[in-house]
């Protein structure tokens, strides 16, 4: 992935959109924009009808943009970042809205999230075809690492951004084997085993309502080129996963039998301890070693992942929380922060 | 950035293959060996891109690489879905391999979009006396299929270019006839859309 191709992803200014839509010759836009959310709340949710409204409005907005006062001397580069600050901002408003907002989302996203913690126990490179030089401990956790920290994001850009990362990851991983050994460069032969073995790694929390989240709702004009290649990478890899069997492992059929049954692991599959165990069966010393405080600060999405937000205090004042809010808000910091009284009292103190 | 008067025209591209047929050292010869001033290219593992100059008019191809081992061979119509061309690369030294891409040849007629510019290509012809696969065995099929054929090496580079400039000329001719008013759209992402938007809901 090369830094110079044209298809990478610009690092648009969040704060300048802010401040650009702060001035009062934006006045019109900003009423665009407000009553644009606003709409929403008059229908009822359908994740393919709100993509579709999202996808004209950030086109519409990009003509407007461009024939605006305020953008008139701009580069096209310009524009882009203010097109990016508002699919940010729109999405950053309706994520409850439309992130994993059709009935069988959930579902999906426990479904896969349960297989791979089955695979997690006996799953080796070889069954995928990844090729020994690859097995890099280091930089195949790396990569996963990039791909757990998808649900610390609320705009699709950035959830891509996360996918993107991990790719890079691999990519590099993959060149930098082909120039210091014999190994021939040989592709997706060995980018696609590779992805799809560190996905297992990682069991990236609500793998399918994020993929999909990303389609419907990523700026279209964007979704082009290598940044679709990789997110097609993804897909595929998520639908290889679903559908894993015992020939696609090239395994003996009772041999995998066995493996999938969970009472033949250690892993109990009651809802919340797979994702825990699907964290914590990582060798967490490796990624010590890598500078990264993992347990202590990933251990907040072991068990928030299944409610179908990581943090779902983030954006809440608290002169908005309700009784119950504070209840399991409290439950959570006691739970996985249980030495952080401090923080607590602080809490107390702001309501 | 191109070169004034021409426009640049984007065409998805992708190589299917089995494993171990250097399809990707293929594409790499051909990425790294091109030079054209103020282009760029992208050498990634898996995705590249390459812009080729035919007459006075630019293709930039997109090159979308796929796994080729058999347990992802069901994945494979999430990657050429959308695709204007598709080359399809055999061993001429591994039966297997050719049997193999006669079976995507004809995934992609099935399934594929009929203007899809097919290329199938030998690859190590470099390697005579290995040979199992006969160029006449492999062009009497290409033309009984409506493909173009060449044996490429991407050791000695033979054919390399050529084959990707011949897709870039077929491209360019499908694309002419139809004045088509909002520009040359090589790759149809419309359906694309639709196709995984009802995958995803359950």
């Amino acid at each position: 992935m090369d830094s110079s191709s044209s298809s990478h992803l610009p690092e648009p200014n969040f704060y300048d959109f802010l401040r650009r839509m702060r001035s009062p010759a934006s006045a019109d836009l900003v009423r665009a924009i407000k009553s644009f959310i606003v709409s929403f709340s008059l229908h009822t949710i359908d994740a393919e009808n709100d993509s579709r409204k999202l996808q004209d409005f950030l086109m519409a907005m990009e003509t407007n943009i461009r024939k605006h006062p305020l953008w008139i001397n701009c580069t096209d580069e310009e524009r882009d970042t203010a097109v990016e600050g508002l699919e940010k901002y729109v999405m950053t408003k309706l994520f409850n809205r439309t992130f994993a907002s059709s009935p069988g989302d959930a579902k999906s996203d426990m479904k896969i999230s349960k297989k791979i913690c089955l695979l997690q126990q006996f799953i080796k490179p070889d069954h995928l075809d990844v090729p020994k030089v690859l097995q890099n401990e280091a930089s195949l956790l790396y990569a996963a690492k990039e791909l757990q920290k998808i649900n610390a994001f609320k705009a699709p850009r950035e959830k891509l951004l996360c996918i993107m990362n991990c790719c890079r990851v691999i990519n590099n991983l993959l060149l930098n084997v082909s120039l210091s050994t014999n190994h021939m460069p040989a592709g997706a032969d060995d980018f696609l085993p590779t992805l799809i073995y560190v996905i297992i790694r990682a069991n990236p929390p609500q793998l399918h309502s994020n993929l999909k989240f990303i389609q419907l709702f990523r700026w279209q004009s964007k979704l082009v080129s290598e940044v679709e290649y990789y997110l097609t990478n993804l897909l595929s890899a998520e639908s290889f996963i679903s559908n894993i069997d015992a020939s696609s492992l090239s395994m003996d059929e009772i041999e995998f039998k066995k493996n999938m049954h969970p009472a033949a692991t250690q892993v109990t599959l009651s809802e919340s301890s797979c994702a825990v165990e699907s964290q914590v069966c990582e060798p967490n010393s490796i990624l010590e070693s890598l500078g990264e405080t993992v347990i202590t600060r990933r251990s907040p999405d072991k068990g928030t992942q299944l409610e179908g937000n990581n943090y779902p205090f983030l954006d809440k004042e608290a002169e908005n929380l309700s009784s119950e809010d504070v209840q399991s808000c409290l439950g959570y910091i006691s739970k996985w922060c249980p030495g952080t009284r401090h923080y607590l009292k602080l809490f107390i103190s702001l309501i | 950035m191109a070169t004034s008067g021409s426009k640049i025209k984007n065409a998805k591209l992708v190589l299917l293959g089995d494993v171990g047929t250097g399809k990707s050292s293929v594409v790499l010869r051909f990425v790294k060996g091109q030079f054209v001033e103020f282009q760029e290219s992208t050498i990634g593992a898996a995705f590249f891109s390459q812009t080729l100059a035919v007459n006075d008019e630019t293709v930039k191809f997109e090159i979308w690489d796929t796994a080729g081992q058999e347990r992802y061979h069901s994945l494979a119509p999430m990657y050429y879905r959308g695709a204007a061309a598709a080359v399809i690369v055999y061993d001429i030294t591994n039966p297997a391999s050719f049997t193999r891409a006669k079976k995507w040849v004809q995934e992609l007629q099935a399934q594929g979009n009929s203007n899809t510019v097919m290329a199938l290509a030998g690859n190590k012809a470099d390697m005579l006396e290995a040979r199992k696969v006969s160029t006449e065995e492999a062009q009497t099929y290409a033309q009984e299929n409506g493909l173009f054929f060449m044996e490429t090496s991407a050791k000695t580079a033979i054919n390399v270019n050529d084959i990707f400039y011949e897709i870039a000329k077929r491209l360019l001719v499908q694309a002419q006839p139809p004045p088509n008013p909002a520009g040359m759209i090589l790759t149809d992402r419309s359906d694309q859309r639709s196709a995984t938007s009802t995958s995803c809901c359950s």
